[in-house]
């Protein structure tokens, strides 16, 4: 459609055009009679090739030639010079309609035609190319042409990639060049098989994009194309599971009414509850295929059967990080002195994939014990009274304490491969070496991409070397590479937050003794056992995203608040979160908080002083992975039965995150959204809630 | 290599452009208030003289859409719908006939009276019939002609051929399916394997490409997201890769480009930023909205969940699996255990629209509506490709739909008229709203659908 040759510019050349135009009109109708009556003597095709020359869009006239051609055939059938002198006529007209307008698809279709037939020589169609890709070395066309011809006659990968570099020599910023190279050497690649030829054209090809990087680091399609090679280079990283809960060798104490770990006896409403709780899997990609048949379950009170697994992302789709089944243990006779064995193991079994269908990269085994607690915990039934309240003063750091809480084994891994590394020995040496030339590269350029690459390629070889981020070697490298960006590029200086921030989050769970530092006792609730329960705060850090969540399966209590987060995704993925705190960040709309959705224990949620509601629509949805991970509308029956006067039609947003939830306090407050209609909403859909905004409801 | 203090062709070519452009802007800037604000106005006359001029007579410089008239009459046809322009009784009528006599007997649409049909100039003919509307347009629509036209024209890899013994490629399979949507006529067999084959044509880049190994390109990647919508299997693309992609062809110039490290062009605003409207409203369309529950919903938090969630869980699952027969298996939604119900692929244009926008536009809208009313407008009626370039219709027609597009992109809801901030330049700047999936009128495509849905 587009392409199309434009109208003269100039008036003076109407007159031309209008004489122009009244030969064509001549033309058109001497065709077309010709065409309706079949007729393909000498004089009808001569007509039909000035027609051509004049109007290479003249799709009938290419498929009238079509049929001439074959008519002309079936005539000199004998005759294989004339045959081949037919078809080099049409191979003149191709070209003479081409120098008209090169961007003909039915010309160059016709081209196709003409040599699929097999009685012409290919080898001027090189030459033809040649001369048509110096006029315009981006012509679509063409290089779709040149594919076609070079698949014709065999020619070597190796000669057609010389091609590609000697278009690049002369013009290093030609993309399409460039392109044409990534669809040669992935069939290259393909060819070679895997191993060390492989890896030879890999990095042959690293020293050849290196010099057009050097040459203009500011011209972007090399950086493109360097891309591409470092997902070639990367990619192919089979499935892992990189975390879980319960971790592999932990011991579960539940106290008496069920209460799992540190939260005990938090909202003894919630209590009954927890007598499902959860298994998850933390992978480090999507995958597919987990089930009751790839993992199995062996414990004395339940069977691999008894489970259904669901993947926590967006459930349109067949793959997913971190899933969770629900072990329910309401019928076991839980006994301090005589814990309950559980063991899990995957793939074992074949089934579970990633998206680009590899298999996981190896079996995987957890094992872990249930007991009751010791000490049976009083818990006299509800506690109408009890409130979450953020207060500083509730929050103690006590290491001794903390010591017990959080997971301990979380460090020494969920599985007992610590020193595998994910890649080769030749996948870490190529990324040093492309670290190393990034990094001479930005010592004589302030480049922007350049030190965006040098972000992404030090992250991904820490991500090589510790897959459970347990060693973030550069990561204040990598920040102060981000601080410069954002000042070197604003207008894309959110993106560059957003990615400070997640690494950022990567370095304060990469070690135990970081982590401490944000745990805290919450000593705010009386009601509570022994010890007050652990909180996980990271406050206060101007987070713009959150990450590493494969590190916080075990929290409880998690405190977000003056931040900077527009999303929270992943955080569903914290099975286990009953107390949350977003105040004073830059959610601007219910939608962002659906993740909440999937926290089945919530019960106390704070989202005040944020900006709901001061958007008509979501501003920054585009900013999560997936705009599809958005399906929540359609999980509504409309027959559901809906307390009277709801007004679902104003709040629909905030109706679909709040229905699932079983909050029991909320703080909304100093959002554009709440007024008194809103909390009258909120009220009635949320029958469970008994502090709204720090007053007690009923 | 060259020297580094030598710059390339590209280079020096997207340089001049930039100042060029920049120039423009800079003298906007200077330019008194008053000054700037007529600047910044839709010139609506002279685009309605302009257009209805082209519409009266061809110019003969136009000749060589000799074979692409179809296509003449629909982008000044829409041009007008979108500018609320009125046509007097005689040029449409002329126009109505015209088509007629462009409709082949056996099915679709010729490029003039007497060539054969065509794929692209069929989606032409009737995309200008739909913005002419009325009685008379809609009913010279021969749909039982265009449907085994479509299918005469269906390849067995799933694609479509332009024409009789035409090329294969992605705008093919668009115009194809686009036809037969809003002609309330697709079904699966026009739709069986086209997905595969859209998906052989996403590139590693995240756009779409005219064809297997070609590189991704605006005006494909358009026509290739809107099929996937159409044939409800978006999902299978790589939706994340072509919003990255999508969004980076957003330059300096303020305009899009259409391909990797190509000059920014007008026309793009619509195939780029058509891409984006589709973007904002791209989650699963299904139909049964009603009767479609998820086992994970239900009831949630009551204690009677623990069980019942695992029973529904497994019921929905085997639910769809019997459904395999080849009759009754309509498109499914794919991976998606609830949908019991059936999709109708002609409902999803309609459905489309009842999603609202989730999202606001993942580009600068002010700064592309900059871009076309301060680079690709001409006072004197018309848009064209950059400043330096001549105005023409097919520029003028997506230009103007790119700026429909932005003024409606922070609307949830395309029925109501935007916010004033939406819409640069006085607020009478406003164009009436598209439907993005066919890039028609959406009062049109009302008017169509309840004419083709009776029909």
């Amino acid at each position: 459609m587009h392409g199309r040759p434009r109208m003269a510019p100039n008036p003076e050349d109407a007159a031309a055009s209008a004489a122009k135009s009244q030969k064509l009109r001549s033309l058109q109708s001497q065709f077309l009679s010709f065409h309706h009556s079949r007729t393909y003597t000498k004089e009808a095709l001569e007509i039909s090739a000035k027609l051509l020359e004049i109007n290479p869009e003249n799709y009938t006239a290419w498929n009238y030639r079509k049929l001439a051609v074959e008519h002309c055939v079936k005539e000199s059938e004998s005759d294989p010079s004339s045959v081949k002198s037919i078809f080099d006529k049409e191979l003149k007209v191709v070209e003479s309609a081409l120098r008209q307008n090169f961007k003909s698809y039915g010309a160059w279709h016709h081209r196709k035609w003409v040599l699929s037939k097999g009685h012409s020589s290919i080898d001027e169609e090189l030459r033809l190319l040649d001369k048509l890709q110096k006029q315009d070395s981006r012509n679509f066309h063409a290089w779709n042409y040149r594919r076609f011809v070079a698949a014709l006659m065999n020619r070597s990968i190796e000669d057609e990639l010389k091609y590609t570099e000697n278009l690049i020599e002369n013009n290093f910023s030609n993309y399409s060049a460039w392109h044409n190279r990534s669809i040669l050497l992935s069939e290259l690649v393909k060819k070679k098989d895997q191993g060390s030829s492989t890896q030879d054209v890999l990095s042959e090809e690293y020293n050849f994009v290196r010099d057009a990087l050097f040459t203009d680091p500011d011209d972007q399609s090399a950086w493109f194309y360097h891309l591409w090679l470092l997902q070639q280079t990367i990619q192919s990283k089979a499935p892992l599971l990189v975390s879980s809960w319960p971790a592999n060798g932990a011991d579960l104490r539940v106290s008496g009414n069920g209460c799992l770990g540190g939260a005990s006896g938090l909202f003894s409403r919630l209590s009954s509850d927890l007598r499902r709780f959860p298994l998850v899997l933390f992978f480090n990609q999507n995958v597919e295929g987990i089930s009751s048949l790839t993992v199995t379950v062996e414990a004395s009170f339940i069977t691999s059967k008894d489970l259904t697994w669901k993947s926590l992302s967006p459930k349109t789709s067949r793959f997913g990080r971190v899933w969770v089944a629900y072990l329910d243990i309401s019928s076991v006779d839980l006994d301090y002195l005589n814990p309950q064995k559980v063991v899990v193991r995957l793939g074992h079994c074949p089934g579970i994939m990633s998206s680009s269908g590899l298999p996981l990269s190896k079996p995987f085994r957890l094992e872990y014990t249930i007991a009751a607690k010791p000490i049976e915990t009083k818990s006299s039934g509800r506690h109408e009274n009890e409130i979450f309240q953020w207060k500083e003063d509730d929050f103690h750091n006590s290491e001794g304490q903390l010591e017990e809480s959080i997971p301990r084994l979380l460090y020494t891994r969920a599985v007992e491969d610590n020193d595998e590394a994910a890649a080769s020995r030749w996948h870490i040496d190529t990324m040093t070496e492309e670290i190393n030339h990034v990094r001479v590269l930005l010592a004589s350029s302030d480049c922007k991409i350049g030190k965006l690459m040098l972000a992404r390629l030090l992250m991904a070889r820490d991500d090589m070397l510790s897959p459970y981020a347990n060693k973030m070697a550069h990561s204040e490298e990598v920040l102060e590479l981000y601080r410069d960006l954002i000042r070197l590029d604003p207008p894309h200086s959110h993106y560059y937050k957003d990615q400070s921030s997640l690494v950022l989050m990567q370095q304060l769970v990469s070690s135990r003794d970081s982590l401490l530092k944000h745990c805290f006792c919450y000593e705010g609730i009386k009601s509570s056992s022994i010890d007050g329960p652990v909180c996980l705060r990271l406050n206060n850090l101007s987070l713009s995203r959150v990450g590493s969540f494969e590190k916080l399966l075990w929290v409880h209590i998690l405190d977000l608040s003056d931040n900077e987060l527009h999303s929270i995704q992943g955080i569903e993925a914290l099975q286990l979160l009953s107390c949350l705190n977003l105040r004073s960040n830059k959610l601007t709309s219910f939608s962002a908080l659906e993740p909440l959705r999937s926290l089945k224990c919530l019960r106390a949620l704070n989202i005040s002083y944020n900006e709901i509601g001061s958007h008509p629509i979501d501003t920054c949805r585009y900013l999560v992975t997936s705009p599809l991970s958005h399906s929540a509308e359609i999980s509504w029956n409309r027959d559901e039965d809906l307390p009277d006067g709801v007004d679902v039609e104003n709040y629909w947003e905030a109706f679909l995150v709040f229905k699932d939830l079983d909050l029991v306090q909320l703080d909304i407050a100093g959002n554009p959204v709440a007024d008194e209609r809103f909390q009258s909403f909120l009220v009635k859909i949320t029958p469970e809630l008994t502090w709204l905004d720090g007053q007690k409801l009923h | 290599m060259e020297s580094s203090s030598s710059s390339t062709v590209t280079q020096r070519e997207q340089l001049m452009v930039e100042q060029r452009v920049f120039q423009i802007y800079r003298l906007f800037a200077e330019m008194p208030r008053s000054s700037q604000s007529f600047m910044l106005e839709v010139q609506r006359d002279s685009h309605i003289e302009y257009l209805t001029n082209g519409l009266r007579g061809l110019s003969p410089s136009f000749c060589v859409l000799d074979a692409n008239r179809p296509w003449l009459c629909y982008w000044i046809l829409h041009s007008l719908a979108l500018l609320e322009g009125s046509i007097d009784d005689e040029l449409e009528n002329n126009a109505i006939d015209f088509l007629c006599r462009c409709q082949d007997p056996s099915g679709g649409y010729a490029g003039g009276p007497g060539q054969m049909p065509h794929l692209a100039t069929t989606y032409a003919a009737v995309n200008s019939l739909i913005s002419l509307g009325g009685h008379r347009a809609l009913s010279s629509i021969h749909r039982d002609s265009i449907y085994a036209f479509l299918r005469q024209m269906k390849q067995p890899n799933g694609g479509f051929r332009m024409h009789d013994g035409g090329e294969v490629d992605v705008r093919a399979c668009y115009t194809a399916i686009s036809v037969a949507s809003i002609l309330n006529i697709l079904d699966d067999r026009l739709v069986e394997y086209v997905g595969d084959y859209i998906l052989s044509c996403q590139t590693h880049e995240g756009g779409i490409a005219g064809e297997p190994g070609s590189e991704a390109h605006g005006g494909y990647t358009y026509c290739g997201f809107a099929t996937m919508i159409l044939i409800n299997e978006v999902d299978c693309l790589n939706v994340a890769a072509l919003m990255d992609w999508v969004v980076f062809r957003q330059g300096v110039e303020c305009g899009f480009q259409g391909r990797i490290n190509k000059l920014v062009d007008g026309c793009y605003s619509f195939w780029q930023g058509g891409v984006c409207a589709l973007l904002q409203r791209s989650y699963p369309i299904i139909n049964g909205l009603d009767s479609s529950e998820s086992e994970e919903d239900s009831d949630a938090g009551s204690l009677s969940s623990a069980t019942s969630d695992v029973c529904e869980g497994e019921h929905a699952v085997e639910g769809t699996l019997p459904q395999a027969d080849a009759e009754t298996c309509q498109h499914t939604w794919e991976g998606f255990v609830n949908t019991l119900a059936p999709v109708n692929l002609n409902d999803i244009g309609d459905k489309f629209l009842e999603r609202n926008a989730k999202m606001g536009p993942p580009f600068n809208s002010v700064a592309l509506q900059q871009y076309i009313l301060l680079c690709s407008q001409l006072q004197e009626g018309g848009f064209r490709d950059k400043p330096g370039k001549a105005r023409d219709f097919y520029h003028t027609c997506y230009c103007l739909s790119g700026l429909s597009a932005c003024q409606y992109s922070w609307s949830e809801d395309l029925d109501f008229p935007p916010a004033p901030q939406a819409v640069l330049g006085p607020y009478s700047n406003l164009l009436e709203p598209i439907h993005p999936l066919y890039n028609v009128v959406l009062r049109r495509y009302h008017e169509a659908r309840e004419f083709f849905a009776s029909a």
